[in-house]
């Protein structure tokens, strides 16, 4: 942009020319970490933000690089579209080749999101009956729901659903999984393909991927792993790992725009990718004709999207060296998500997931922390849609978030460590539940709650997500029955309305 | 329910023509003369929609999670108005065509002998996107028709209803042997990308329903172009469109319409909704829901349709803007055929094909070759080095090239893709 002003003809640009050098980095060292760190971000003056881990954050210096790319965009919309941002493209996809141990830049392309990704590697394989796909109950629900979609329009194609219930450790999740008779059950000429969470969204653990991934292709199963959360929060080295497919977002913990997310795949299982979603005008028929890196051209190019957010990682990693570095990250968050946790067990007199965070337990090493909430048991006996509704609008009322869910007839909060948290954050979140809690229980006496917004577990209610969404007025407790569809929106007590539509 | 806000401007807008270009952000010396394949965000949108982005990050969770689902609603509902949608639930956001495109020619349950067909000038993507459905078992056919310039529109609407009426007779003689009735699919575009053309696509429609034929519009450039959408009336089976084409959207922002009639048809959004259900267990459409959540991306891109539909209104509305790009199209292509001493491919004496494009022959030799390496050179020679583009494409036997008309063009900067300073009466060929 600046670089080709008043020339008359166009030069090749890098990114660190079309940005203009950025003053923060110049001229100031970061601050500590903590709440001296909210400096660097957006957030509305108050907001308790204990849930980076759903949609990540954008520092302020990403947003004025986002909008400097933007102006590149639009100064010359063809050079950009036809030639302007390959280079820079390709540089992105090295940068994170590096970051995650690819052994080369070809084995990883990006993606709009981790369901993107996981939808294009699971939609490329050729099903057919008598093959198999494994999932967990925990699985994220998009890629739980194309597992079912596929199952769907596929006669033949069983599902295996392998249950995982917390707390576990991660050596009793190898042996039963070790011993899962599915893994040798296929018929002959079928194939299995496992998806496996890296680390699981509800609740937030992490799990033994590697070892899983292991067992799986000793039995000759395919292992495609869903590492939503992964990057800048595990490391990661992938051309060893085994996997044969890996997906994670960047715009959760890797601090780049959103609707950024690479999909990484080995050298052999190339081939399962035919095409991209939508095909790509570069596609090439199977055949001696098409060339092995085809599926290569086809992600560089396949409909007009906004590139800023994939270009952004360029950014965002240099942010993150500014900051301190992956390892300086990794250890803030992993301490403050363990000593956060036990003071948030403390303060709502309840527990943490995990109390002892053994090794090889499932909060090792992570950021987030799962704490249960101050329900009765006979109040969290069945899971309730209304519920989950509640402590999300109550929640935001008071200026804070942090994730909620039901598993195993305990409802839990899943909290993220961010550099811009501490201790005290924590306190106030489970000071927060505990009079969320007890609010609830009160109006939920009185509430007319529609019987399809109950169900024996989450996954139940999975199967149906809609007919048991409800809009929780808890204005005046006595929460009417107002079932929620695609167009009528209601405004509901002290804010406007209506069940979240994502659990 | 949130809203989104609606623009209002402080001052008249600039006249039509260079000065336009105060409201767009391009480069001073880049005359821009593709607006058709990506295109221009006007700046006005771009401060619009700021806000949005400020919100998404004041509290990501409650953006996400509701203000933006409301805020997308709303302008659905404005988009359904615009195009003439009986339902606001027959409209969902979309990244872009192409995605809109292979959500419904996916979702199709293929067969045997089913038919999928598209024409010699569908878009690349989505004649790949049939190649590769009649790659994968259980290999659907894939047929073609052919549509070569110069013609008219009465000429293709025969040809199309012979070539409909030829693809039954095949349908009934597989049917007769299958014992059931494969399917066949149609991919029509309502305005063709190269050429830059708007084809009878509405009466194609009709024919499609006469003959039994599922009709599936790639109406990319339709939005912000094709005056008078009415969807309910032209009744195509899906239609396609993308906003930050024509309508000055922010990229990339698309909307694909399914009647509800056909909403059971796709099953799954890309990627695959949590809200999904499995067929067998639904009691009314999951359309909607699907295409609601189905992973995290950026948003605003949706929310800003509605922002240039604002500043389109501030321009002066739609019949006003087109009549403008129109005239341009019209008087700049003949003036530009006239220097090269070639001719526009609409023939038509009302140039019933063109709209806000226009195409003109490159004074090339008959002999010049098709290949892709021609496209190069116009870029390294165009693009690159004088900082103007018009797209470049081979059709039946010869190059043209397709300018976009806009409310920042004049006539002259169809010339000036040639000549920086116009010669008087000189022959272009030899340049090239």
């Amino acid at each position: 942009m600046q670089k080709n002003e008043g020339k008359g003809f166009i030069e090749p640009v890098t990114l660190d020319d079309v940005l203009k050098p950025n003053q923060l980095f110049r001229h100031h060292r970061a601050s500590k970490f903590g709440h001296e760190f909210l400096q660097y971000y957006s957030f509305k003056k108050g907001f308790l933000n204990l849930n980076n881990g759903s949609f990540g954050a954008l520092p302020k210096a990403i947003t004025e690089a986002y909008n400097e790319l933007t102006a590149w965009q639009e100064d010359n919309t063809d050079y950009y579209y036809r030639i302007g941002f390959i280079p820079p493209l390709i540089g992105v996809r090295e940068q994170l080749a590096k970051l995650v141990g690819a052994s080369d830049v070809d084995e990883i392309v990006m993606v709009a999101s981790t369901s993107t990704g996981m939808g294009l590697v699971l939609r490329n394989f050729l099903w057919k009956s008598g093959d198999i796909i494994i999932r967990c109950n925990t699985t994220y629900g998009t890629v739980y729901k194309t597992i079912q979609y596929i199952h769907d329009t596929t006669p033949g194609v069983e599902i295996s659903q392998f249950e995982l219930l917390f707390p576990t450790t991660h050596q009793a999740v190898l042996e039963s999984r070790a011993g899962k008779n599915t893994l040798t059950n296929a018929p002959q000429g079928s194939k299995i393909v496992a998806v496996i969470g890296s680390i699981v969204a509800n609740p937030g653990a992490s799990m033994p991927w590697k070892e899983m991934v292991k067992i799986s292709k000793d039995a000759g199963v395919w292992a495609i792993v869903d590492g939503a959360h992964s990057v800048g929060q595990e490391p990661l080295n992938l051309s060893t790992s085994g996997a044969d497919f890996f997906v994670s977002s960047a715009h959760k913990w890797l601090n780049a725009k959103r609707g950024c997310a690479f999909l990484w795949f080995s050298k052999k299982s190339r081939d399962i990718m035919l095409t991209t979603i939508p095909t790509s005008a570069s596609y090439v028929s199977p055949g001696p004709e098409r060339p092995p890196t085809n599926i290569i051209s086809q992600f560089q190019y396949n409909g007009t999207i906004d590139y800023t957010p994939y270009l952004s990682v360029h950014f965002a990693l240099q942010w993150r060296e500014w900051i301190g570095g992956e390892a300086a990250i990794q250890e803030y968050c992993n301490k403050l998500a363990r000593e956060g946790g036990r003071r948030l067990a403390e303060t709502m007199s309840t527990q943490v997931m995990d109390p002892e965070w053994r090794a090889g337990a499932f909060g090792d090493g992570l950021f987030q922390v799962n704490v249960v909430l101050p329900f009765s048991k006979e109040f969290s006996a069945t899971y309730d849609a209304s519920v989950s509704t509640a402590l999300r609008n109550k929640l935001l009322s008071q200026n804070m978030f942090a994730v909620t869910f039901y598993h195993r007839q305990l409802w839990w909060t899943r909290v993220s460590a961010q550099i811009w948290n501490e201790i005290s954050d924590f306190e106030a979140l489970g000071r927060a539940f505990v009079s969320i809690c007890s609010d609830i229980v009160a109006e939920h006496e009185n509430a007319h709650i529609p019987p399809e917004s109950k169900a024996e577990s989450f996954y139940s209610y999975l199967e149906h997500p809609f007919q048991g969404a409800v809009a929780y007025d808890s204005k005046d407790g006595v929460g009417a029955h107002r079932p929620v569809t695609a167009t009528a929106v209601v405004p509901v007590g002290y804010h406007t309305h209506l069940a979240s539509i994502r659990p | 329910m949130a809203e989104v806000k609606t623009l209002h401007f402080e001052s008249n807008p600039p006249p039509f023509g260079h000065e336009m270009r105060k409201c767009f952000s391009f480069d001073p010396e880049y005359i821009n003369m593709n607006h058709g394949s990506y295109g221009s965000l006007p700046s006005p949108v771009a401060e619009a929609i700021k806000p949005y982005y400020a919100m998404a990050e004041a509290n990501p969770d409650l953006f996400h999670r509701f203000t933006s689902i409301d805020l997308i609603r709303n302008v659905r509902e404005r988009m359904a108005k615009f195009i003439g949608a009986a339902h606001t639930d027959e409209v969902v956001f979309v990244p872009n065509a192409s995605h809109g495109l292979n959500a419904i020619l996916r979702d199709f349950i293929w067969e045997e002998d089913d038919i999928i067909c598209s024409c010699n000038t569908t878009y690349k993507s989505i004649s790949k996107t049939a190649q590769y459905i009649s790659d994968i078992p259980p290999h659907p056919e894939y047929s073609q028709f052919t549509i070569l310039f110069p013609t008219t529109h009465n000429e293709i609407i025969e040809n199309w209803r012979t070539y409909l009426q030829s693809l039954n007779e095949a349908r009934a003689r597989s049917a007769h042997r299958l014992g059931r009735r494969p399917k066949i699919v149609a991919v029509i575009d309502s305005i063709i990308s190269v050429p830059g053309a708007l084809l009878p696509w509405k009466e194609m429609v009709k024919i499609c329903k006469e003959e039994d034929v599922w009709s599936v519009v790639d109406a990319a450039h339709s939005i912000g172009q094709e005056l008078d959408l009415n969807l309910a009336d032209a009744d195509p089976d899906f239609w396609v469109t993308n906003c930050h084409k024509w309508l000055y959207a922010k990229r990339s922002c698309a909307l694909l319409y399914v009647p509800k009639r056909n909403q059971h048809i796709i099953k799954a959004s890309f990627p695959t909704s949590h809200a999904y259900i499995s067929p067998k267990k639904r009691t009314g459409p999951n359309f909607v829901e699907q295409y609601e959540w189905n992973g995290t991306l950026d948003f605003v891109p949706y929310i800003s349709a509605s922002c240039a539909l604002d500043f389109r209104a501030w321009l002066g509305g739609e019949h006003v803007i087109n009549a403008y790009c129109h005239r341009i199209a019209i008087e700049g292509g003949k003036r530009l055929a006239q220097i090269l001493g070639t001719e526009i491919i609409d023939q038509d004496q009302d140039f019933q094909f063109t709209l806000n494009m226009v195409n003109v022959a490159v004074p090339f030799p008959a002999t010049m070759s098709s290949d892709f390496e021609i496209d190069m050179a116009f870029r390294r020679k165009l693009l690159i080095k004088k900082k103007i583009y018009p797209a470049f494409f081979y059709h039946n036997g010869k190059w043209w090239t397709r300018c976009s008309a806009q409310v920042w063009s004049q006539v002259s900067c169809l010339l000036h893709s040639y000549f920086p300073h116009p010669p008087a009466g000189s022959i272009p060929g030899r340049r090239f």
